[in-house]
């Protein structure tokens, strides 16, 4: 059979849902939403302050139980500068870290905003150093992960 | 806990590598690389009463994809199991159905077709919908971020690893040598370091009676499911998965022959390395650079396409040992490490030690 003689056929799969947060995450985004503030919960066994917050630890298998607030200051801990265009995101290039946030035991990844990124190497190069970084909110944040990001101090 | 007395034999392997072919659809495909596999073994199908296969409905865009796909795999009027995750899970799955005696020989088949479904749209699908999907994360985000981690701690870059990858590829008679695309590269990660998508189907015949190729050993260990629990720069759940499977085959790494190690970006692969225990921390890069026992297959330069990875890396340890593998082939190796990791980020993490029986 020739090429042009074999059949391609289009397809997309593209359906909705609803993801129930659950109330740990619901308690979480609603402290992002009103107070402006990152919260973790701590777990029962090994102590550790988890965040974002959830119900349980998954390395104990044990439920967490205290909310503590984390931040709003950290320190950067790994970092990725992603030059392609996704849509809805802001236009590259971005800068995407994880930060353990002061007082947390776990790292918690978002966008890192107000870096010079003319020159990518320079921006690498501060962000190689490991700096402190603080949360920054939006100024109508929606109880949703993109309402803050982080900003280096 | 297996029977005693029963060991687990490679009897067949076939690999495809190739690029959107449209002479054949999915089923068509798989068929062909099962098919190659079945003859590899002798032809016959009697007395394979089991069929494990590594699938994923969003890679393959057909929604349970094994009832579209199994026949072609050899099900028919046999026993099913689709395992969704990576292929050397399939194979360990099908490893405990003959040790308990459930079955003498079985098929063991993955595969994926880059060429037919948008993999970074399916990588940014796969994570967390609540705290992760609406930042625009995907898996070769976290791979920079984890060569990010690493590089900072150990300095150095990839570029002599990546030449000898290129070239060990390039010497691979099953590798991609034509198509393919590449993904972007996120800082820190260059084009080299990344993988070859291509469209992959690995399907090998496991029996009870003594072949050329043993399994030795066997381990599988899983990560946190948040990823800013897990330390980046270490692969703790494939250290833990490899100590197991060489306290089962009585070995050390010294002792091992070839290290065909599963990672999405070559900074993966080294990580893998130091995690298994054949590179210091640090060196995994080195090792992947001079030495020629690690992933002479090109690893992911080869071709990549998710689940089938680690069943392509256990395949090539097989044709290692048989002394099958053609310009890549190392001398005379005795025993052979495999290693396979899943989505998200290498999460669950599988080891496979192989020796010549
Ligand atoms: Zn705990």
């Amino acid at each position: 059979m020739s090429e042009s003689e074999l059949i391609e056929i289009a397809g997309q799969w593209n359906f909705n849902y609803n993801y129930f947060a659950g109330e740990s995450a619901s308690r979480f985004f609603r402290e992002l939403r009103e107070n402006q503030r990152i919260m973790g919960t701590r777990c029962t066994k090994c102590r550790r302050l988890l965040v974002p917050a959830r119900a349980f630890c998954d390395a104990c298998m044990e439920r967490t139980n205290e909310w503590e607030a984390v931040g709003p200051e950290g320190t950067l801990d790994t970092f990725t500068i992603i030059t392609t265009q996704f849509p809805g995101l802001p236009k590259p290039p971005i800068v995407m870290a994880y930060v353990t946030l002061d007082g947390a035991d776990t790292a918690l990844i978002n966008l890192v905003h107000g870096l010079d990124m003319s020159d990518i190497d320079k921006a690498a190069r501060r962000l190689n150093s490991l700096p402190r970084v603080r949360t920054k909110f939006i100024d109508e944040p929606k109880g949703r992960i993109t309402d803050f990001s982080f900003e280096l101090i | 806990m297996a029977l005693e007395n029963v060991s687990v034999y490679v009897e067949g392997v076939a690999l495809e590598m190739s690029w959107a072919d449209p002479r054949r659809n999915l089923s068509e495909f798989i068929f062909d690389t099962v098919r190659n596999a079945l003859d590899d073994a002798g032809g016959s199908l009697d007395g394979i009463t089991s069929v494990v296969l590594a699938a994923h409905d969003l890679v393959d865009g057909r929604s349970l994809s094994s009832m579209v796909t199994a026949p072609a795999a050899g099900a028919y009027l046999r026993d099913e199991i689709r395992y969704g995750d990576d292929g050397a899970g399939a194979f360990a799955a099908a490893v405990t159905r003959l040790e308990a005696g459930e079955c003498e020989r079985t098929i063991v088949a993955a595969w994926g077709r880059s060429s037919e479904h948008d993999v970074d749209a399916v990588s940014r699908t796969l994570f967390d919908p609540i705290f992760a999907r609406p930042l625009g994360l995907e898996e070769l985000h976290i791979s920079g971020m984890r060569a990010q981690d690493w590089r900072r701690r150990h300095g150095g870059d990839s570029r002599v690893a990546a030449k000898q990858r290129a070239a060990a590829a390039a010497r691979n008679p099953r590798a991609l040598h034509k198509g393919g695309f590449k993904s972007a590269a996120s800082y820190p990660l260059v084009e080299a370091d990344l993988p070859l998508w291509g469209d992959v189907a690995a399907a090998m015949i496991l029996t009870t009676k003594p072949t050329g190729v043993r399994l030795a050993g066997l381990g599988q260990s899983s990560e946190p499911y948040w990823i800013g629990d897990r330390t980046l720069h270490e692969a703790t759940a494939l250290r833990q998965a490899a100590e197991r499977a060489m306290r089962e085959a009585r070995c050390k790494p010294a002792e091992i022959d070839i290290f065909e190690i599963d990672g999405l970006t070559l900074y993966d692969e080294a990580i893998g390395l130091e995690a298994i225990g054949l590179a210091k921390p640090g060196s995994g890069l080195d090792a992947l650079a001079g030495n020629e026992k690690c992933n002479p297959s090109g690893g992911g330069a080869a071709g990549y396409c998710a689940p089938s990875m680690g069943l392509v890396r256990i395949i090539e340890s097989v044709l290692q040992i048989q002394g099958r593998a053609g310009g890549n082939q190392i001398a005379a190796p005795r025993r052979a490490l495999a290693t396979g990791s899943s989505v998200v980020a290498g999460q669950t993490q599988t080891a496979v030690i192989l020796e010549a029986a």
